[in-house]
């Protein structure tokens, strides 16, 4: 079943270029280059296979070559129906210890097609990014769930999925939440996503953001990131909330944080990135001035309810610049819809930068070797809650949602630093004893 | 009112000491200041000036008119408003470096904080009398007051008496007629052979620059003034860098409030506002800015803030900062309006941007002051506004003004531009200048190498190539920085 589907990338030829931006990606990724080089000795994933559901991109190929120097037979699908670059997945599929089901623009079916393709070889370990890679294991492929050892989810999206299951008690296998570490909150969702969401609004629009008001909708480790830089630019920036901390976070950082329906008159650009659905609605759209540029961050395509907006409209006008799409209302007025309401950092842009995306992949990969090297299989026996105990140094991982080892951030922290040539301190032993210690006082 | 003349009149000469401690860690923040002083060691080329200085009386100003006599001036000195004076410095420059509280061998200083509007002009009128010499030859203004004692003098004299006052005048002017009714009664002709006898004023604010020119317009301006304000190194350090270190440092100290999470409402976008908008915002806060001219409002958006009216924003800003140089920017009725404690302060020059004798005629209006230049206004509904420094300059008043490197650049401009008066003056005519750029850009040059910055070279060919000296100036007149 594996063969006949195994290149749906749309045009071979495209594979030089791809080669060539992963070869640019992989330069600006030292960290896990520096990981490789243990890889390809070590060999952690020897006869092991892996599915691996990721956005296709030039970074994630340098993630999907890594794991098969590491020994890892690889199936990759998109976790996204529009955000696959097709010179990436053409790239991806001339080697043989990868198998690639992936196309951009595809149709939802497709896309749950791609994915089964992907599990159809029954992985020991899983890569996912959304959960839909999980989600379609235990709801329509439950054969496979026994051979799989455990996996890592990439983003919040999907690991508040992934803990909702494990309160249920469905998860039947451990999930790192690749999402929670240190390294990837701060330096993916803050600093990374809070650029490239940007960039594709720059790039989809072409618009001046000083001396406009962007509405920020979110201000989580992605939306605190996001209006952070849209301030740097000049906008003015609006925050709303629905988590008291965050919303306080953002007040005193000086940000005005208004309920939506309050913003919604004031602002030029809305950017969503909540993890939650229908953030902006109907009502909302009713009350926008012309021109609203509409642009979400967050991973699905529900946090803008696009089908009231398509409701709301008497005319659609697609395209009007890629990635940007004039709904005309009846009363004259014009919004712009980025990437149909999608990610927009990925569909209108390229996704997180490189350098960011090592550190993020660097948990993936460390985290998936920390996954592989535990020989005993999480069997049923082990549905332990969420975040139960560590098993054992070397012992097999009861289902549920694992935090990344503290030990793992901080490798990897060190080896972004060693691949920056910066050098720290280290506590003395004295030191060490002091923090150690409790006695001594003023 | 003190009538007999007096050598020099400060709070306390035994404050000398730590002023004179605070002189020394200061002269040392002022390396423009120093480095003067030692260029024009020898030829000193202030040698015959006699210098009336009008400028707040502060520890780096101490440093100022140090340097001026260090260049052969004689000086005397008042401070240009009644609370910025800090009576360490006066007690120090009277005292001076070689004497002491019981032997004070300084220069001839009129100057404490808390001063009356009477004793304040008093005290102006002290600094331009030079007893057995033919009054000053030179002025160093802040804020014109000054050049206005000496101008409206002579105004006077020319008519024959001194205008009554009509009934709206402010309370101010009441006191200057009251004052120069008294000296024209003393001494008729004294304010004419005074401006006679000036070759010129150096003018160090924005507020004074604007009289100068408004004269100058009118034709009434009686000497030549060189505009300090707008030299680069003067109104970007002073106004921008200055007042983004001052103003926070003047809220904190009078309120202590977190800035953070609070919505500050900045009136007025220019070098003072931009700089008081970054350092609200670096705190945390939110600002809105209020604006007239459409070129900085314009700036204010582009930056990222909000600009509104203030009527629109007046009843849901917690801090409220003018600096705008104009007059009744924040009305009684505006702070009515406001929040409960709401903080209100002026960091422009004069006290007149926000009316603060239209807020005490309200009815039923409470003052109650909770500790020096903090005082809460309750209205008759029971809430109440914080004004800080009785709506006049907080940063001079609440805090300790800008700091001495930032002055160190506006004086070594005043030193300079007053040794081009004194020196050259056949080459500034009657009207208002500004310093040559060369000049402008040897006071910044002066300050580099504190900062440890390494100066770049242009070379001959690359000099050529955009047609100007290897030694500068480097940039055309109306450049903006």
């Amino acid at each position: 079943m594996t063969g006949s589907n195994r290149v749906e990338a749309s045009d071979p030829g495209q594979v030089a270029v791809g080669q060539a931006r992963i070869g640019w990606a992989e330069r600006t990724m030292p960290v896990l280059g520096l990981i490789r080089d243990v890889f390809e000795r070590e060999q952690p994933f020897a006869g092991l296979t892996v599915a691996a559901c990721l956005h296709v991109t030039p970074e994630t190929a340098v993630l999907v070559n890594l794991l098969t120097a590491g020994g890892a037979e690889l199936h990759l699908a998109a976790s996204n129906p529009l955000s696959t670059q097709d010179d990436i997945a053409a790239a991806l599929a001339a080697s043989p210890a990868v198998k690639v089901h992936a196309r951009s623009g595809v149709d939802r079916r497709t896309y749950y097609e791609h994915i089964h393709r992907a599990l159809d070889a029954g992985p020991a370990l899983v890569i996912d990014d959304g959960c839909d890679l999980v989600n379609t294991l235990h709801t329509e492929r439950q054969e496979l769930l026994a051979g799989v050892r455990g996996g890592c989810e990439s983003t919040t999206t999907g690991v508040a999925r992934l803990r909702r299951m494990a309160a249920e008690g469905t998860l039947a296998f451990p999930m790192v939440a690749a999402d929670d570490s240190r390294t990837r909150r701060r330096f993916d969702n803050f600093l990374g996503t809070g650029q490239s969401v940007i960039d594709g609004i720059l790039r989809a629009t072409n618009a001046l953001l000083a001396g406009q008001v962007v509405i920020v909708a979110g201000y989580g480790s992605c939306g605190s990131g996001i209006a952070a830089r849209a301030r740097g630019l000049g906008a003015q920036v609006i925050v709303t909330e629905v988590d008291p901390d965050r919303a306080l976070e953002a007040l005193m950082e000086g940000f005005r944080v208004l309920p939506m329906a309050e913003a919604v008159p004031l602002g030029q650009v809305f950017i969503t990135a909540t993890g939650s659905r229908d953030v902006i609605g109907r009502e909302h759209m009713a009350a926008m001035r012309d021109g609203a540029i509409l642009a979400n961050a967050g991973h699905f395509d529900v946090e803008v309810d696009v089908r009231a907006l398509a409701e709301l409209a008497v005319a659609v006008h697609p395209s009007v610049r890629p990635h940007a799409d004039e709904y005309l209302l009846d009363d004259g007025r014009r919004l712009i819809l980025l990437a149909e309401g999608r990610v927009v950092n990925l569909v209108a842009a390229e996704g997180n930068p490189a350098a960011v995306m090592d550190l993020s992949f660097a948990v993936q990969a460390l985290a998936l070797a920390w996954l592989g090297s535990r020989e005993g299989l999480a069997g049923s026996e082990g549905r332990a809650g969420e975040d139960e105990g560590g098993g054992g140094e070397e012992g097999p991982l009861p289902a549920g949602v694992h935090d990344v080892p503290s030990e793992i951030d901080a490798q990897i922290a060190a080896l972004a630093l060693a691949s920056l040539g910066t050098e720290i301190d280290a506590l003395t032993p004295a030191q060490q004893e002091y923090l150690d210690s409790w006695r001594q006082g003023s | 009112m003190p009538t007999e003349a007096v050598p020099f009149k400060v709070k306390d000469l035994s404050l000398a000491e730590f002023g004179r401690k605070e002189i020394r860690l200061a002269e040392h923040e002022m390396p423009g200041l120093m480095a003067v002083r030692e260029e024009f060691a020898r030829s000193q080329p202030l040698r015959g000036a006699r210098i009336t200085g009008s400028l707040h009386m502060t520890i780096q100003t101490a440093v100022l008119i140090e340097t001026l006599a260090a260049l052969g001036a004689q000086v005397r000195w008042a401070s240009c408003n009644i609370f910025s004076t800090q009576d360490h410095a006066a007690a120090a420059v009277a005292v001076g470096p070689d004497g002491t509280p019981e032997d004070p061998k300084g220069i001839p200083v009129f100057a404490w904080k808390g001063e009356t509007l009477e004793e304040y002009w008093w005290c102006t009128e002290q600094a331009l009398t030079w007893p057995g010499q033919p009054g000053p030859n030179m002025l160093l203004d802040d804020g014109g007051d000054a050049t206005l004692l000496v101008h409206k003098g002579a105004e006077f004299e020319a008519t024959g008496a001194v205008p009554e006052p009509a009934d709206d005048d402010p309370e101010e002017w009441l006191v200057i007629l009251a004052a120069l009714r008294a000296s024209l009664a003393a001494s008729p002709g004294r304010w004419t052979a005074t401006a006679a006898e000036i070759k010129g004023v150096t003018e160090e604010t924005t507020t004074g620059v604007h009289r100068l020119y408004e004269m100058a317009k009118a034709g009434t301006l009686k000497f030549p003034a060189i505009n300090v304000n707008d030299s680069v190194t003067k109104s970007k350090f002073d106004n921008k860098y200055g007042c983004r270190h001052s103003l926070v440092d003047g809220i904190n100290r009078a309120t202590d409030v977190l800035i953070g999470g609070k919505v500050a409402v900045v009136c007025g976008y220019g070098d003072v506002g931009k700089g008081c908008t970054e350092s609200l915002r670096g705190q945390g806060a939110r600002v809105i800015v209020t604006e007239v001219d459409p070129i900085c409002a314009l700036q204010a958006a582009m930056d990222g803030f909000q600009v509104a009216r203030l009527e629109d924003v007046v009843d849901s800003a917690d801090i409220f900062v003018t600096a705008t140089g104009n007059y009744n920017i924040i009305t009684a009725e505006h702070m009515s309006k406001m929040k409960h404690q709401a903080i209100v302060g002026n960091i422009g020059h004069f006290d007149n941007e926000i009316d603060m004798a239209g807020l005490a005629r309200l009815p039923g209006v409470r003052r109650t002051n909770i500790k020096p230049q903090v005082d809460e206004w309750t209205f008759a509904d029971g809430h109440a506004v914080i004004v800080l420094s009785e709506g006049r300059l907080l940063n001079l008043g609440n805090a300790t003004g800008h700091p001495s490197f930032v002055m160190s650049n506006s004086f070594t401009n005043q030193v300079i531009a007053q040794i081009e008066l004194f020196t050259r003056g056949e080459e500034y005519p009657l009207g208002v200048h500004v310093l040559p750029k060369h000049l402008d850009e040897k006071v910044a040059r002066l300050h580099l190498d504190a900062l440890g910055v390494r100066l770049s070279t242009l070379t001959k060919e690359q000099a050529n190539y955009i047609g100007v000296p290897v030694e500068g100036p480097y940039k055309p007149d109306l450049y903006r920085y």
